[in-house]
């Protein structure tokens, strides 16, 4: 027979007693919590040591009007001892000496009439309450009710030991609603013969470890005891671990393609000048995307500052009459329309940023950051969003080379079949649309756009090589991977739902 | 994307042939024409810079090319003007610009009216920038006595009945009243005069950019069509009528010119002679990775429905049509060859573009921190950084404004990731404490010397709800990531807005302050209604 720790602990006290012992008396013994004591115990019944027998028992206990009583005396008593003092005062009066409130003074009437300790005469016409001599031996002695009362005011009695000259005055406070009777299970134990049989031969049998202590190991004693088995298919509690957001997972699955292709990282800002937002991407100042219903105007701070004045100049001739053989947009360039501050609508315009500062072939860059639109909230837009973009820049790259980049992208997300086609956007000449086969969708999906350059946007910045830019729809994308259909889930604070996405 | 309704059938009947439904739509596909289809019929999305496919006949026109029913320049013959349009100098200053022509012999079924209804409609939403730029009006040219006078009236000097009215209305009441009048009215508005076209009986022809007149209604009897186009720019207004008439051109209406006489200056319009351009054999293989030689240039653009004055070895001269008003420089061409050729038969290439990728510093940096804090028990968050201004002052008054937000709720960008993650911990009330969140993302906070006047800063900000929520808990998280970072820091007691005083914490690193840390103010917590005690900290990681 192997016993763990504290299995043998109660076994040693059980055998202290003939009978049965109370649970709560063998955790007093041993200073040990009683979920512990009770396991040990319903363990030693599965081992037939002993046994384990439960009763309700009844207990006496105040009502909040009966301690309230217990305090300051039943309202009859009161009014008993104000009698005495006050006999054959106005009843207003005696009351107010008794310190009876209106609920009370109905009480302390009835009860006074009716245990005969008082009663109402006419005396000069008027009624008054008169003394009897019933109540005055009363005033010194205790009304059974009173001695009850008494003997539960500290502590809930049991049922059983109230005694019997007691057990009308139970009836009656119960009545009155100022005992409540409760019921509770307890428990006692007491070993079997075989238990008992095991206890004075001593518990020299192999001891049984639960849980493995410092204790144990430093000791030795694990050496003697035996490593108790558990029960290791019963489901265990469920835990989770603190998680990075759904979304970023994909910006980082992103980001690590494009840094193993070869791209290197750039940052885009929140608030930029028109110039570097619109102008410098060859976007007409009166373009449908710089209205107010397009992009997110800043009001404070007022405005940005101006780039250098070549730089400035060089745009505005792009747009207004064309560079290298362009015929431009033909309209007049206004530089207090480029000082002035957006929300980022694009992240070409880090892109664009980075082109200024000139870099030599070869040039890869990217840039994952948001972006901001006038869009009202909904299931399918968002005021802000992720932009995932890039260039790359050599000498005699082509339209089919940026091709073989969008499918490289895609290849590299286990994405297999893309298909292209023609696109349009305002700052690249050719243009590319690539759809993307989602085969958990069974659908053509458009998921990248790309271009090269315009030679309008590279010269005014002094690049003269081709640059091929392309971007990744980042939210369409992000959507099917987390497999969302309401995009504010994207930005989803919701800590079940974060711990459900795997 | 500007869309253009039509059916299979209109298409086929347009073509004079039959394509099977699926070809159809990917050959529209790799036009840049994407087509959904609908009960009603074919919705075609087409692209932004192309007012020449914002009409079925145009859309047509580009397909018989691609499908060799018809190629090279679509020949457009302008009769001689007969009817001529005087333009009043008073209209320089309100309108400047005015371009029109005559169709003769139309035949306006229901189809062909409710096409000519979209092409107008669809270029003044688009192209013409909500009338803004320019804004077309087509007339029954029966109902009018030339020579018609453009010129500006005072917004009472006349009266006329507008389009779906029976009574006579003022410019001015025609602002206050019809239903475009008050649509439009913004386009007019602080002009002290109105233009007006008039014919020499004194018809109104119309009030642009705003309404014609019922009297020069177009009907289905109609058997020629006036078209203006006025407007304050003069290449989108000359565009939208070399457009709007090669369009109906198509259907087989015969065009005829007008002669404007401004400024003592007479011109006719509007002008279809295709413009000439070179395109080098040399640069569209550069760019288009093709070994293509002049001839093949050459068949390939025909597809596109260029005409070609002459091929040499090195380069093809094109004649563009003259509908064609988005071409700009030669790239625009060169796109076309790859259109005509086949984005579908292009072959993916990989160059040897040899590059060392690497990650941006402060990426490298707010990735250590993630691990840590999810070291930490923390679980990360991503909030909008568009915030209430009113939220975001109740921490700091500074604090970028937008001009036109959508709503108060997102109308400043934050200076503090605290604010939202407040909004987060409320969201969460419902779930058992304690609970650990953090988010590391972009504030923005002012500086008079950037560009922009602003920073856009790298934060990390983590929250600690429930009984844990204690100033040390907090300060120590801070500390750990601190220490992450290896920025040696000191101490210093801080009393901002929002936290408890004598429960907060700045830490400073060479004389500036990076960061905070304490526990949220019983105030702030009813503000946000959040019924747990919060402890926050939040750092500065680096300027982006």
């Amino acid at each position: 027979m192997n016993l763990d720790r504290y299995e043998r602990k109660v076994l040693g006290v059980l055998a202290q007693y003939e009978g049965a012992v109370l649970v709560e008396d063998v955790t007093k013994k041993l200073q040990i919590d009683q979920a512990t004591v009770m396991r040990a115990c319903l363990s030693l019944q599965e081992k037939n040591l002993a046994k384990i027998e439960g009763k309700e028992i009844g207990y006496v206990k105040l009502s909040e009007e009966g301690r309230k009583y217990a305090q300051k005396g039943l309202p009859e008593r009161r009014l008993l001892k104000a009698l005495v003092q006050a006999s054959g005062k106005p009843l207003p009066e005696i009351f107010s000496l008794a310190s009876l409130d209106p609920d009370e003074q109905q009480i302390a009437l009835a009860w006074i009439r009716r245990r005969g300790w008082a009663e109402f005469r006419k005396k000069d016409g008027e009624t008054v309450l008169e003394i009897t001599q019933k109540g005055k031996d009363e005033l010194e002695g205790k009304t059974p009710e009173e001695e009850l009362i008494e003997s539960v005011r500290e502590k809930a009695l049991e049922l059983d030991s109230v005694r019997l000259d007691l057990r009308d005055a139970l009836q009656t406070l119960q009545r009155r609603g100022l005992l409540e009777i409760l019921t509770k299970k307890k428990r006692w134990v007491e070993l079997s013969g075989q238990g008992r049989e095991l206890a004075k031969k001593g518990l020299e049998e192999i001891e049984e470890i639960t849980e493995l202590t410092r204790e144990d190991l430093i000791t030795g004693r694990w050496r003697k005891a035996r490593l108790k088995k558990y029960d290791v298919t019963a489901p265990g509690p469920a835990i989770y671990p603190a998680k990075i957001h759904p979304q970023r997972r994909v910006i980082e699955e992103l980001r690590e393609i494009l840094l193993e292709m070869g791209f290197t990282e750039i940052k885009s800002r929140i608030v930029e000048t028109e110039f570097w937002n619109f102008d410098a991407l060859f976007q007409a100042q009166d373009h449908p995307a710089r209205e107010i219903h397009d992009s997110l105007s800043v009001k404070k701070p007022k405005e940005g500052k101006l780039p250098s004045n070549r730089l400035l100049r060089r745009v505005a001739q792009a747009h207004e009459k064309g560079v290298v053989g362009s015929t431009g947009w033909g309209y007049k360039f206004n530089p207090a329309i480029s000082k002035r501050l957006v929300l980022c609508s694009q992240t070409t315009a880090a892109t664009v940023r980075f082109l200024a500062s000139k870099p030599e072939p070869p040039v890869k860059v990217f840039c994952i950051d948001r972006v901001y639109r006038h869009e009202h909230i909904d299931y399918k837009h968002l005021a802000e969003f992720y932009q995932c973009e890039g260039i790359v820049m050599d000498k005699g790259l082509t339209l089919r080379d940026m091709l073989g980049y969008l499918k490289l992208i895609v290849n590299k997300l286990g994405l297999e079949k893309i298909r292209f086609r023609p696109g349009y956007f305002p700052y690249t000449e050719p243009s590319v649309e690539a759809e993307v086969y989602f085969p958990e969708k069974n659908e053509w999906i458009e998921v990248l756009g790309a271009g090269m350059f315009r030679p309008e946007l590279l010269r005014p910045l002094g690049i003269k090589y081709p640059v091929l830019a392309w971007g990744i729809g980042f939210s369409r994308l992000a959507m099917i991977k987390l497999g969302i259909s309401d995009i504010r889930d994207l930005y989803s604070c919701d800590l079940e739902w974060i711990r459900q996405q795997r | 994307m500007p869309t253009v309704n039509t059916t299979y059938e209109e298409i086929s009947r347009l073509l004079k042939k039959e394509i099977p439904k699926p070809e159809l739509v990917e050959r529209l596909a790799l036009l840049g024409i994407e087509s959904e289809e609908s009960e009603e019929g074919l919705k075609l999305e087409v692209p932004h810079n192309r007012p020449d496919l914002l009409s079925v006949e145009g859309i047509v026109r580009a397909l018989k090319g691609v499908l060799g029913i018809k190629t090279g320049l679509p020949q457009y013959p302008l009769r001689k003007p007969k009817i001529e349009v005087v333009v009043d100098p008073s209209t320089s200053t309100v309108r400047p610009h005015i371009a029109c022509g005559v169709i003769r012999d139309v035949k306006l079924d229901e189809e062909t009216v409710a096409s000519l209804m979209q092409v107008q409609e669809k270029l003044h939403a688009t192209y013409c920038r909500k009338r803004k730029k320019a804004s077309i009006g087509v007339y029954d040219l029966d109902t009018l006595q030339p020579p018609i006078t453009y010129t500006t009236v005072d917004p009472e000097g006349i009266k006329f009945v507008p389009l779906e009215y029976t009574q006579a209305l003022t410019p001015a009441e025609i602002l206050r009243q019809h239903p475009k009048g008050v649509e439009y009215a913004h386009l007019l508005e602080g002009l002290s005069r109105y233009p007006v076209l008039i014919d020499s009986k004194g018809t109104v022809l119309s009030l642009p950019p705003i309404v014609n007149s019922e009297d020069t209604k177009v009907s289905a009897n109609t058997k020629a069509l006036f078209i203006d186009v006025t407007g304050l720019d003069r290449r989108v207004v000359e565009s939208a009528l070399k457009v709007l008439m090669t369009s109906l051109a198509e259907r087989g209406f015969v065009l005829e010119g007008v002669r404007i006489k401004q400024r003592k200056k007479t011109r006719v319009t509007p002008q279809l002679k295709p413009v000439r351009k070179a395109l080098a054999v040399k640069n569209t293989n550069q760019m288009l990775g093709l070994t293509l030689n002049a001839r093949q240039i050459a068949q390939l653009a025909k597809k596109m429905r260029y005409g070609i004055a002459r091929v040499t070895d090195t380069h093809v001269d094109l004649l563009v049509p003259p509908y064609r008003v988005d071409i700009l420089h030669e790239v625009d061409l060169i796109e076309d060859i790859a259109i005509a050729y086949g984005y579908d038969k292009l072959e993916p290439t990989i160059p040897p573009v040899c590059t060392i990728g690497s990650a941006a510093e402060i990426e490298k940096m707010s990735t250590k921190i993630r691990l840590t804090m999810i070291g930490l028990g923390f679980t990360e968050l991503m909030t909008y950084s568009l915030i209430s201004t009113k939220k975001a002052q109740l921490f700091n008054k500074e604090v970028v404004e937008i001009a036109n937000p959508v709503s108060e709720e997102y109308s400043a960008v934050r200076n503090s990731l605290i604010p939202s993650l407040l909004d987060a911990v409320f969201k969460n009330q419902q779930y058992p404490t304690p609970q650990k969140l953090f988010e590391i993302g972009d504030i923005v906070v002012f500086d008079e010397a950037d560009e922009t006047k602003t920073r856009t800063v790298r934060c990390v900000a983590g929250a600690i709800v429930g009984k844990s929520a204690t100033f040390t808990n907090v300060r120590s998280v801070a500390e750990a990531v601190l220490r992450e970072l290896g920025i040696p820091f000191q101490t210093v007691a801080a009393n901002p807005e929002g936290f408890i005083e004598g429960r907060c914490v700045s830490f400073i690193h060479e004389q500036e302050v990076v960061g905070k840390a304490g526990e949220i103010h019983p105030e702030m917590l009813e503000l946000y209604r959040i019924e747990n005690p919060v402890a926050v900290f939040e750092l500065v990681l680096g300027t982006i």
